[in-house]
């Protein structure tokens, strides 16, 4: 008996245990449930720096009014720990017991999938800013809005350009991993060199965390394309520059990544090998991109990196358009109803630091991407829609440099 | 006769739970009890016979592509892909079993660890299963139907580790854990035993996947496959009492509210102080808290400094 009376009461401890409600005064709550530990901690935080800043200086002009009333916006931000199943389970808490008015997205695609179920299943609109796979928009949910662009149209700028460069880059070697994202990529590539007239002459998938490229390499060696185009994770970037350098495999004019060449750590750890590498971003911090709460792209980078000693990237940016997307919602909307919201949210049109803000009839945005790459340790815009900057180009083998 | 009116009383009381509970609750419930019913299912053939399988990762992943294939692919329902996900599991644990459960000893650990990835690897080339990209599920606003779904399974398992363990088959396998040849001399026919066991392990494995693959609606082969679940598996069944009845749902539960418990309060240091609990777990109740429970019966605090004594700790 008395086994079982410990037993009752760890059962209802168990389910006693987490979140009180939060007050609501003339506050608008915002919930997301972000990796702040765990394997995907290291881009969970600019959700949650990017969330509080957007957050702090829209309260700071006055927050968000509503049938002229005003609202001050508060982050309920919960950490799922990198682990699915405890995000969903936070999800929903932040819907039913928290009471959040709406949803902010956590990082990562798979993340993203299995979330937007529950802002799905209880009719709360989440916008994201950290999932950017098709699937996510595939499903024909009215209730989940994503500002990062479809990965099918990642390499569209980067072909672009390639037809206004000499030497001319007549073949491609596509190289892409098996995952959701990566797929969609080389999926969209594939399109859009066949309509530039590109011929693909290597085309491999490899198996998502596997670090060795050796057979992919020589391949390519023995095949020497003019361009590699590449698609997969950081970490394995850097093992594929590392093994084409020790192989001296080479394009004859040029390689790019969809991602890596963006963030401090491809440059810090790659060293003078990160040189001459392509890659994109769907966002800059330049002072072109205006913002009505920080002014421009460039000033909310300064403050960014003053509060958090750390520069955004564009997963930062992204989840500021999160919660700006919100505040122009809302404002249309004239109401807290999450389904006007929803509605208003589908037909907002609206510039700032981040892009140009509006969704497509699936929930995603549509965004160009800037190539950019590492001249000398440094990062530099080449193209979007035309030339920015001089490319180094075509592209030094590896035994030719200094 | 009173502690079974106690054990329904407790049964109702969770199977009510939807109408007292609140949505988050129920969120935590469905997770708590599948992985005790993963804990469980280990149990029969882990705690029984003492064979450690790391096999059960993927018996709970060939349950959720079971289930994922079915309703993504072929636009079956939910209980059809139960089945099926139940039947690759049940057909998985046999194919694996027979050969290598005629061995004796760490032979059979060692064989299950890679299954995994193996499966995993394999799933992540095929078409009908989405290859690497995962499959997503229709999606269903009935999380009462999950959660009763998750206790039925629970209640089936425990049901089944109680009859095993007045049965003569259940009876077969502890003696196989306590002297292999002596049971083979008295009659027992280890290798159908374990087989057996292993199979009935795989089933309740492979439904708690399917269950949770509806559930969670997206799966992909490094969460269906995930081989810290079995980790865990075997850490709450040792934890509540390998070999009894309630032992892994009890411990079970008490594991799922502390991680629970630790992520919410202290969330960075929640899996230091979770490998803490862990430890003095094992060097305190080195059988479990069953086995815990009837020893404070009997010498009190004592125990504890017995079973440190005993096991040379």
């Amino acid at each position: 008996m008395k086994r079982l009376l410990a037993m009752a009461g760890a059962t209802a401890l168990l389910l006693g245990l987490s979140g009180a409600a939060m007050a609501q005064g003339k506050t608008i709550t915002l919930g997301a449930a972000v990796q702040l530990t765990g394997s995907l901690a290291n881009t969970g935080r600019y959700y949650r720096d990017a969330y509080q800043l957007a957050i702090d200086a829209i309260n700071a002009k006055g927050g968000v009014k509503v049938k002229g009333e005003s609202y001050k916006l508060a982050l309920d931000l919960l950490d799922n720990e990198s682990d699915v199943n405890l995000g969903v389970r936070q999800y929903v808490q932040l819907v039913t017991r928290d009471k959040v008015n709406f949803l902010l997205g956590p990082f990562n695609s798979n993340d993203a999938l299995d979330d937007s179920s529950v802002a799905e299943k209880y009719e709360v609109p989440m916008v994201e800013g950290g999932g950017a796979s098709g699937q996510i928009f595939a499903r024909g949910y009215k209730y989940i809005f994503g500002t990062l662009p479809p990965a099918d149209e990642y390499y569209r700028s980067t072909v672009e350009m390639l037809g206004k460069l000499d030497p001319k880059v007549r073949t491609v070697a596509l190289v892409a991993a098996d995952d959701s994202f990566d797929v969609s990529v080389a999926k969209g590539t594939r399109k859009l060199l066949e309509k530039a007239g590109l011929k693909v002459v290597v085309d491999e998938q490899y198996r998502e965390n596997s670090g060795d490229f050796s057979s992919i390499l020589s391949l390519i060696k023995s095949r020497q394309p003019d361009a590699i185009l590449w698609s997969g994770h950081e970490p394995e970037a850097l093992n594929f520059i590392r093994q084409a350098k020790s192989l001296n495999a080479n394009p004859k004019y040029f390689y790019s990544f969809t991602v890596g060449v963006p963030t401090a750590d491809f440059r810090t750890a790659l060293g003078k090998d990160a040189d001459y590498a392509f890659g994109m971003t769907p966002w800059l911090p330049s002072e072109r991109l205006t913002d009505e709460w920080f002014g421009n792209a460039a000033a909310f980078a300064t403050l960014y990196r003053q509060k958090y000693g750390y520069d955004p990237d564009y997963h930062a940016a992204s989840a500021v358009a999160d919660v700006e997307t919100f505040v122009k919602a809302i404002e249309a909307a004239g109401t807290l109803d999450p389904k006007t919201v929803r509605d208003a949210i589908a037909k907002v049109d609206f510039h700032c630091l981040y892009a140009h803000v509006k969704y497509a009839a699936n929930g995603q945005i549509d965004l160009p991407q800037t190539v950019i790459q590492i001249q000398d340790g440094k990062l530099v815009a080449i193209y979007a829609e035309s030339l920015i900057n001089k490319p180094l180009y075509p592209i030094p083998p590896w035994d030719k440099r200094g | 006769m009173l502690r079974w009116a106690a054990i329904a009383a407790v049964a109702l009381l969770l199977a009510l739970l939807p109408l007292y509970g609140d949505a988050v609750t129920i969120q935590y419930g469905i997770n708590a009890l599948l992985v005790a019913v993963l804990a469980q299912a280990w149990n029969i053939l882990g705690g029984f016979t003492g064979y450690a399988s790391f096999g059960n990762s993927t018996f709970y992943g060939l349950g959720t592509y079971g289930t994922a294939i079915a309703m993504a692919q072929f636009g079956l329902p939910f209980w059809t892909g139960l089945l099926l996900g139940a039947a690759l599991a049940m057909l998985c644990a046999l194919l694996v079993g027979i050969p290598i459960l005629r061995l004796r000893g760490p032979y059979f650990a060692i064989a299950t660890l890679g299954l995994s990835a193996a499966l995993s690897a394999l799933v992540a080339n095929l078409d009908i299963a989405g290859r690497n990209i995962g499959l997503i599920l229709p999606l269903t606003r009935n999380d009462t139907l999950f959660y009763e779904a998750s206790l039925a399974l629970l209640a089936a398992a425990t049901l089944a580790v109680a009859w095993l363990s007045a049965s003569r088959f259940g009876m077969g396998l502890i003696a196989i854990r306590e002297d292999e040849d002596a049971a083979a001399v008295m009659g027992v026919n280890t290798t159908l035993y374990k087989v057996v066991a292993l199979v009935l392990s795989a089933l309740f494995t492979a439904v708690a996947g399917g269950i949770h693959a509806y559930w969670i609606t997206f799966i992909d082969p490094a969460s269906a496959f995930d081989s810290t679940l079995n980790v865990r598996m075997v850490i709450m069944t040792v934890f509540g009492g390998p070999g009894t009845v309630l032992g892994p749902v009890v411990g079970a539960f008490i594991l799922s509210a502390i991680y629970e418990a630790l992520a919410s309060s202290i969330s960075t240091a929640a899996a230091l102080f979770f490998g803490i609990v862990i430890v003095l777990a094992v060097i305190f109740m080195p059988r479990g808290l069953v086995d815990l429970g009837w020893g404070f019966r009997r010498m009190g605090p004592r125990y504890l400094l017995e079973t440190v004594r005993q096991y040379r700790l």
